[in-house]
């Protein structure tokens, strides 16, 4: 026990040798193996389906779900688009995009901080069902607000992108790193507001290219429709040929 | 993050495998937490003590954690490098007597282009059961 404050912080896991007998089994199996396996056959059945996925991430209040809006006025003539929404509860999210005219399926977690690879396998089955057996060209998850786990679970997206909104600040990809080093494209949404808030551009994608150099990043405001046409090039670019 | 529930789903799998072994008791588990896996090892590790209570063959069980240092490229000068990473103690320490400081530099070049390779793993490495 720790004589300053009484912790147990120096007592058990990892601190005795185990005995060095019994049998030994090597497993190398990795601990979100089920989720990976999910989430691989979660890619070739959104591929069967014709389309490409992308995961949209980010934090609560971002402006996943205005981006989609938009991006579905500009696109849906052109392209067969579906939606999988992710929320701990209500049908509000799904019933937005419904509005549009495009197929969404809504995934209430009940409390579940992300989506998961099985969650996004029901959700594709009853997005195939809704399409009524035509092809999808693209397919967005809109992921449960939350700029920690969803991190770690492969849905079976072929694109992670990371939105990160003005009044959020431009110090969260520091402090949230695992999140935007995973993505593909990070969208700087919001950006109309950057005269009223002390965000700073240069900052932000500076911490972003620290974590994944390279990194492309779109800033937009989605409501205003500035900087959509960078984003919808982008969307066109991934499309399978 | 999710530390618990990962633990958790470890247990499963372990209890599973030795099962299979035919074994009574679980000696040790060794897993692999990848540095960028965003998986803290101290609460998975308290949500594996605190889980393993209700297990009697897990009652004795130790678990190993193997944490590998980051590996990244520089994209300066193209040298691979693995630098040790900060506890949360040492990295507050550091912030306090360099300010906030905290970007990797590449020993070579000083360059702050480091691109991660791989560290994103968590893999149930070893079982040794009886």
């Amino acid at each position: 026990m720790c004589d300053t404050c009484g912790c147990r912080h120096n007592e058990g896991a990892g601190h005795e040798e185990p005995a060095k007998v019994g049998k030994v089994v090597d497993v190398h199996e990795n601990l979100l193996a089920a989720n990976n396996e999910q989430a691989a056959s979660n890619r070739r059945h959104i591929e069967k389906m014709g389309a490409v996925a992308i995961n949209l991430i980010s934090s609560p209040g971002s402006g996943k779900t205005s981006l989609l809006e938009q991006t579905i006025e500009r696109l849906k003539d052109r392209l067969s688009i579906g939606v999988i929404e992710g929320d701990l509860e209500t049908e509000r999210d799904a019933e937005r995009i419904r509005k549009k005219g495009v197929p969404a399926v809504q995934l209430t977690t009940g409390g579940g901080c992300h989506l998961d690879a099985p969650m996004v396998h029901g959700g594709l089955h009853v997005l195939e069902h809704m399409g009524k057996g035509k092809k999808f060209d693209l397919i967005f998850i809109e992921n449960v607000g939350n700029l920690v786990c969803p991190a770690a679970f492969d849905l079976g997206e072929h694109q992670r992108v990371v939105l990160l909104s003005v009044p959020e600040g431009s110090d969260k990809p520091a402090k949230y790193p695992a999140t935007f080093r995973s993505a593909d494209l990070v969208l700087l949404t919001k950006t109309d507001l950057l005269p009223y808030f002390d965000f700073q551009v240069d900052e932000a994608s500076a911490a972003i290219r620290l974590l994944k150099p390279g990194m492309p990043i779109l800033p937009l405001a989605a409501e205003k429709r500035e900087g959509m046409d960078a984003w919808i090039g982008y969307l066109c670019s991934i499309l399978p040929r | 993050m999710h530390e618990m529930s990962l633990a958790q789903g470890m247990i499963a799998q372990v209890l599973a495998l030795a099962q299979q072994h035919q074994a009574e008791r679980v000696t040790s588990i060794t897993v692999l937490l990848g540095p960028f896996s965003g998986v803290v090892a101290e609460s998975f590790a308290f949500g594996f003590e605190t889980l393993k209570k209700e297990e009697p063959s897990l009652a004795e069980t130790i678990l190993l954690l193997e944490r590998p240092n980051p590996c990244y490229r520089c994209l300066e000068c193209g040298a691979e490098t693995s630098l040790p990473k900060a506890s949360p103690l040492q990295h507050a320490l550091r912030a306090q007597v360099e300010g906030d400081s905290t970007a990797e530099r590449c020993p070579g070049c000083a360059s702050t282009l480091l691109s991660p390779l791989g560290g994103t793993e968590l893999i149930l490495q070893q079982i040794r059961m009886e």
